[in-house]
């Protein structure tokens, strides 16, 4: 893709007409800023924070700016002042986001769904199939239809609705619970109440936590006779479906309580010794749906308490039987808990509410479980439409059996759908609010000290967008991505030139301003430039061109005369050397050794790090207890390895990798004695010498100096001069020795790594060439480039 | 057409002129990066030679050679420790004086508090030595060296939250990106012994709140400066400094000889390649060999006297403890580190104050007082510099509620107390004043750049003239402020 493509979709891709999926991702670099979570902190200070960031990557990225000093005043050096700051920062300023940010690792709105390749054909795959059997399920029910109508027709008059009488209050449980019958309030959900399906229609799941509270119904007394129940179906053992209980205050009220899967009624005034306590002797089955019922007579007595288990009295016992004083009390009833204690974890369905005690045929009747019963006894001039269709459906699903498969696969389709759509990763991207957020100059750049209002616009110093150009965030992309702005293709092909010649024309990558440092070759850097405009922004033709010049392609030696006259190489009178950055160093490791995989995307990885790293420093986040991943993700390019902002891989940072709390385009280049630590003794680099060395021993011939060659060449693209063949064949030869005779310290060292042993390669041998490939790794030549 | 301009300083960063002029032209310190690594100079004797700073270095005869900086994380409550306000009870329970608070903001943790009833301090406070230096009965050992303590009770930052506070005091500024003062003395003064790092850092998790708000890597950055200059934290398990030992199965001998072939291959190579570089990593290898044995060396305490030993209590022999990280740190300027610093984590103490601080004082008030002995006895007291505190204070106020023997205490800026002793600084005495309320401060208020300029005044350094040029401007650890706090200036 162009330079000026990329950049488009980078910074506005979803602002174009019909946005792509990948248009609309590309835009996530804009979210790649720090989320402050912490308590107390202000959300609208962070959102300016954010806003300021991307204003700074933007300028400091594609125009070679530090557009940042902006921030408290005009810039000291630069012409932009303060206000075109603001003006800059209003491009990025319209997100719908607030600032704020969640304690835990999910992504922040605005986010898209990204559903891989793959996932997007099963789901196109699933869509298909649904609107395939949705089709075949109406086909069937229309043919169905006379035979339904006539079914619904002959029961007419013959289907009794259950108990009336009495009735407080019948509700349908879910996420949205409604009341169905009886002279109550409606129910509320308080907390995550679930749904999913019942033993007959819809049920609430309840977590131990969330529960729906029904308000005044039920307010029984001890002398009261009344009735209760509902469909439960538990999730382990112990809680309280339904209840008017206060467990603050004794726990005051009646209850139904599942005590490891026995059925429990409680009637209490002051608990224990003013209660009423009954138990089943017989449990229902957890993860299975049970009608549970009570009846009471008023009596205070362990007799008056009747439990029904699927509309069959259930004997109990007394447990407790000192029931004097009044269970009345003020709290509402709930479905899932008593007030207070006792959540219930597990499904609820219809549970119903009577001022007074059924007796067992009513009870049997309520238990009978059959759907199309309540609708049944509904007169036909009464119900509804969408009532009819539904008994229609249940006599299809009753008595047609092509409609019941279809049905089955229809509900299939639904759950992988489903299942499919819990599993595509959501992304953070950018979106444009209808209406652009008021965008301020902030006096001494703090978040809250509002000066003039401004609009989005360009400094004065630069071309301006050209006429008819919409002064919004595409816009800006676009004249950024311009072959007239005069700063885009520079700060890129510097950039390029930095790549491969370790500094760039321009040594200051980040800064083309008037304190940055001149081009070294003025007329090259503008020749690069206008080259990279007229090859339309092919990144690849220019880097070609760059590593295709004489200039890249002289040698890097380096003679004394040219070190006096030029050290830094400015004049680039040799070649470029210098080491290699941190990634490249360890993939080179992986790739000469044969470890590295190169597949491409995917979730981050975890690769070695020491043990409990990041847990000395770190009380939350998701780093802790850090376990590395298995397999080949041990080995993928060090670009896919999971990066926290405040605890970077140790291995990158010693090699110079910035931290990633705000953008660095320019990276310092160091030597340090703990860089030759990472290399002799961090695990992925004793692995890939081992393997390296494995490879050697199999693939690299049968002598000395065949396999010294082989591995020689592996690292360094050459083979060794007599001299450092020398080198190698005696410190290999002393080596070979040494393990021969401690074969167990060989036995260490070829252990280290998950990658597996060769078999039929003896130890000590091993351990050897381990060694010499290690001494390979450590070479300057190795990890610089020349 | 170029102008003349353009054409006079193209001309004047020929390459004749490159090197001498730098700095007048604007150059950044690229020239400096590629000779210097921070580490060495280029030698390959072995022996233990000094790291030079930068030239001019230091700007006057320095009173302190080492740092040893006692960071206690979380912020300790300066009520409960060393600013004593008996006139506190008078006032138990009553809302803070609107006239007190004079608009300071409060942090989103108590600012929905209906009420903000002042809590005084259950712990008693006496006077002790010759300067009748206040402390609480929670620091029963510091209080026996009250005659080497400077106390400065009038600290003050603009920072209220952690991250940005502990920012401050490292870098200078509360929005991070910038060096650190480790990372500043290292890169100024260079270190005594190349075997170890400039700059070294140890934490420790506090008792008192073993949850507490965590630190990042960066409070100990080199920022814009070379990565050679940053501070290096030793692990409190397994290697101290990471990658330090050999893979099993590989021995010091087996490594000193593979060094050995390394070492001659990059030699050949240096007389094809000519990159002067070579000569660079070939020494930086050897110290990485020295430190295998010079670190070891360091954390190896089992030959310290048993007497010493008992001074720093029981926690010294569980490493990653603060008692352990405080025989450490005197280790460590003995062997010439330049600048240690200690966080001690855990003194966040918004709830339950009274039990968390003292768990805290548990952790160091022992460990702290035998570092400071254990420095006199080995006269090393009076060319070290020993600070001691957090990054702002505690609130008057409970935060919660106030019961007769808990609350907790939000954050404060507006004053707090840190003190010092060791080299250059006067002993025995406070200065700092603040209100009844302890809330404001009425006398000799020291700020963050100030104790930050003090600090490298007594290094040697005028904090004004320390300064490294990046992204066109001139930056120090203290900004353009800060004054050295002339008054505890021995």
């Amino acid at each position: 893709m162009p330079f000026d493509e990329f950049t488009i979709e980078q910074l506005a891709g979803d602002m174009l007409p019909n946005a792509t999926m990948n248009q609309r991702l590309a835009t996530g670099f804009n979210r790649n800023h720090r989320i402050n979570t912490e308590g107390g902190a202000i959300a609208e200070e962070w959102r300016v924070e954010t806003v300021i960031d991307r204003v700074e990557t933007t300028s400091a990225v594609w125009l070679g700016l530090t557009m940042g000093c902006g921030r408290c005043h005009d810039h000291k050096y630069d012409p932009i002042t303060q206000k075109e700051f603001y003006q800059f920062c209003s491009f990025f300023n319209n997100v719908p986001e607030t600032g704020g940010g969640q304690e835990a690792p999910v992504n922040h709105p605005p986010i898209m769904k990204a559903p891989t390749v793959s996932q997007q054909a099963g789901i196109a795959l699933l869509d298909n199939k649904q609107i395939q059997l949705e089709a075949q399920k109406n086909a069937l029910l229309a043919a169905d239809a006379p035979s339904a109508a006539q079914w619904i027709a002959s029961m007419e008059g013959k289907v009794h609705a259950p108990a009336q009488d009495g009735l407080l209050a019948r509700y349908s449980l879910s996420n949205a619970p409604k009341l169905l019958a009886g002279n109550a309030a409606p129910p509320r959900v308080v907390g995550a109440v679930g749904v999913d399906r019942g033993r007959i229609n819809t049920a609430a799941v309840t977590d131990g936590r969330a529960f729906i509270d029904l308000g005044d119904t039920g307010r029984f007394d001890t002398h009261d006779s009344f009735s209760y129940g509902a469909w439960v179906n538990p999730n382990g053992g112990t809680g309280v479906p339904l209840s008017r209980m206060d467990s603050g205050a004794a726990y005051r009220g009646w209850d139904l309580y599942i005590n490891n899967c026995k059925v429990s009624v409680h009637l209490i005034s002051t608990w224990p010794t003013d209660a009423l306590k009954v138990t089943t002797k017989a449990a229902i089955q957890s993860g299975q749906w049970s009608h549970v019922f009570v009846t009471y007579d008023g009596s205070a007595k362990p007799e008056g308490v009747h439990i029904y288990i699927n509309g069959v009295y259930s004997p109990a016992e007394a447990e407790v039987n000192t029931l004097k004083g009044s269970i009345r009390t003020n709290v509402s009833a709930k479905v899932g808990t008593r007030t207070g204690s006792d959540g219930f974890t597990g499904k609820v369905e219809g549970a119903e509410l009577y001022s007074r005690a059924l007796n067992n045929s009513e009870v049997l009747q309520l238990s009978n479980g059959d759907p199309a019963r309540l609708l049944l006894a509904i007169p036909a001039a009464n119900r509804t439409q969408d009532q009819n269709a539904k008994l229609a459906e249940i006599w299809s699903e009753r008595n047609d059996p092509e409609y019941k498969k279809c049905k089955g696969a229809l509900d299939g389709v639904s759950k992988d759908r489903s299942t499919l759509d819990g599993q595509v990763v959501t992304a953070m991207v950018m979106e444009e609010m209808p209406k652009p957020r008021d965008c301020y100059v902030l006096i001494r750049g703090q978040y809250d000290k509002h000066g003039d209002l401004v609009s989005a616009g360009l400094p004065a110093a630069f071309p301006p967008l050209p006429a008819g150009t919409p002064i919004n965030r595409l816009g800006l992309a676009r004249w950024i991505a311009s072959a007239d702005n005069p700063l885009t293709a520079r700060v890129a092909v510097n950039r390029f030139w930095e790549k491969f010649f370790g500094t760039g024309i321009v040594a200051t990558s980040e800064d083309f301003g008037t304190r940055a440092d001149f081009p070294s070759h003025p007329e090259l850097l503008d020749w690069l430039a206008t080259e990279f405009v007229r090859l339309k922004w092919d990144m690849k033709a220019i880097q070609k061109e760059i590593v295709l010049s004489a200039t890249y392609r002289q040698s890097s030696k380096a003679t004394p005369e040219l070190i006096s006259e030029d050290p830094s190489n400015r004049l680039l009178a040799r070649g470029p050397r210098y080491r290699l950055p941190a990634e490249e160093i360890r993939d080179q490791a992986l790739a000469v050794s044969g470890l590295l995989v190169e597949k491409i995307g995917g979730p981050s990885v975890r690769p070695y790090q020491p043990d409990g790293i990041w847990d000395e420093t770190n009380v939350y986040g998701n780093l802790r207890n850090y376990k590395h991943d298995v397999g080949e993700s041990l080995y993928r390019r060090s670009i896919y390895t999971i990066w926290k902002r405040t605890a970077a891989p140790p291995t990158m940072t010693l090699f110079d990798v910035p931290g990633r709390e705000t953008c660095r385009v320019r990276r310092t280049r160091t030597d340090t004695p703990l860089q030759a630590l990472v290399l002799l003794n961090e695990t992925t680099f004793v692995e890939a010498a081992r393997v390296l060395a494995q490879r050697v021993l199999t693939q690299g011939g049968s002598t000395p100096e065949a396999r010294v060659t082989y591995a020689f060449r592996s690292v360094l693209a050459r083979k060794p001069t007599p001299a450092e063949m020398r080198i190698l064949i005696s410190g290999l030869n002393r080596r070979i020795a040494a393990y021969r005779v401690n074969p167990a310290a060989a036995e260490k060292l070829v252990a280290i790594g998950d990658f597996p042993r060769e078999p039929g390669v003896s130890a000590p041998d091993l351990a050897a060439y381990t060694m010499t490939a290690s001494v390979l790794l450590n070479m300057d030549e190795t990890i610089n480039k020349e | 057409m170029k102008s003349d301009g353009v054409l006079q300083l193209q001309d004047a960063i020929n390459r004749r002129t490159f090197l001498t002029t730098a700095c007048r032209f604007g150059m950044t310190a690229v020239a400096g990066l590629l000779t210097d690594t921070g580490y060495s100079a280029v030698t390959n004797d072995g022996a233990l030679t000094p790291l030079p700073g930068r030239p001019g270095m230091p700007h006057f005869p320095p009173k302190a050679k080492n740092v040893i900086y006692l960071f206690q994380s979380g912020a300790p409550s300066q009520m409960e420790l060393f600013d004593y306000k008996p006139k506190l009870a008078e006032v138990r329970g009553q809302d803070l004086p609107a006239s007190i608070r004079n608009g300071q903001r409060l942090t989103g943790m108590t600012s929905g508090q209906a009420h903000f009833p002042v809590a005084p301090s259950i712990f008693s406070f006496k006077q002790y030595g010759k300067g009748g230096i206040w402390l609480s009965e929670l620091l029963p050992h510091i209080s026996t060296i009250a005659d080497e303590m400077c106390v400065i009770k009038s600290m003050n930052t603009e920072a209220i939250n952690h991250d940005p506070a502990i920012t401050f005091f490292q870098t200078g500024n509360q929005i991070s990106g910038r060096p650190s003062c480790g990372s500043w003395v290292a890169y100024g003064l260079g270190t005594e012994n190349r075997d170890l790092p400039a700059y070294v850092v140890l934490t420790s998790k506090g008792t008192g709140r073993p949850d507490d708000q965590p630190l990042y890597d960066r409070l100990w950055g080199a920022g814009f400066l070379p990565t050679q200059y940053q501070g290096v934290k030793f692990r409190n398990q397994g290697d101290p400094v990471l990658f330090l030992s050999n893979p099993p199965g590989v021995d010091r001998d087996i490594r000193r000889e593979m060094l050995d072939e390394v070492g001659e291959l990059n030699r050949l190579e240096r007389t094809v390649a000519g990159d002067p570089e070579i000569d660079t990593r070939i020494s930086q290898y050897e110290l990485a060999f020295r430190m295998q044995a010079s670190v070891p060396d360091l954390t190896d305490v089992s030959k310290e006297p048993s007497s010493v030993l008992e001074m720093y209590g029981p926690d010294v022999h569980r490493p990653g403890t603060y008692a352990a990280n405080c025989l450490l740190a005197r280790r460590l300027v003995e062997r010439g580190v330049r600048f240690v610093q200690l966080f001690h984590m855990g003194w966040d103490h918004h709830g339950n104050l009274p039990k968390a601080i003292q768990g805290q004082c548990k952790d160091t008030d022992q460990p702290t007082t035998a570092l400071v002995n254990d420095l006199k006895q080995r006269g090393l007291l009076d060319e070290t510099l020993v600070v001691w505190g957090g990054e702002f204070g505690r609130t008057v106020y409970s935060q919660g509620g106030l019961t007769a023997a808990d609350y907790g205490r939000d954050h404060h800026p507006r004053c707090f107390s840190i003190w010092m002793t060791g080299a250059g600084i006067k002993r025995g005495m406070s200065i700092g004043e603040t209100d009844d309320y302890c809330y404001n401060i009425v006398k000799d208020p020291v700020s963050v750049h100030d104790l930050n300029a003090t600090i490298l005044k007594l290094l040697g350094v005028d904090h004004k003239r320390l300064t490294y040029r990046y992204q066109g401007r001139d930056y120090r650890l203290t900004d353009v402020y800060g004054d050295p706090v002339s008054q505890i200036l021995a």
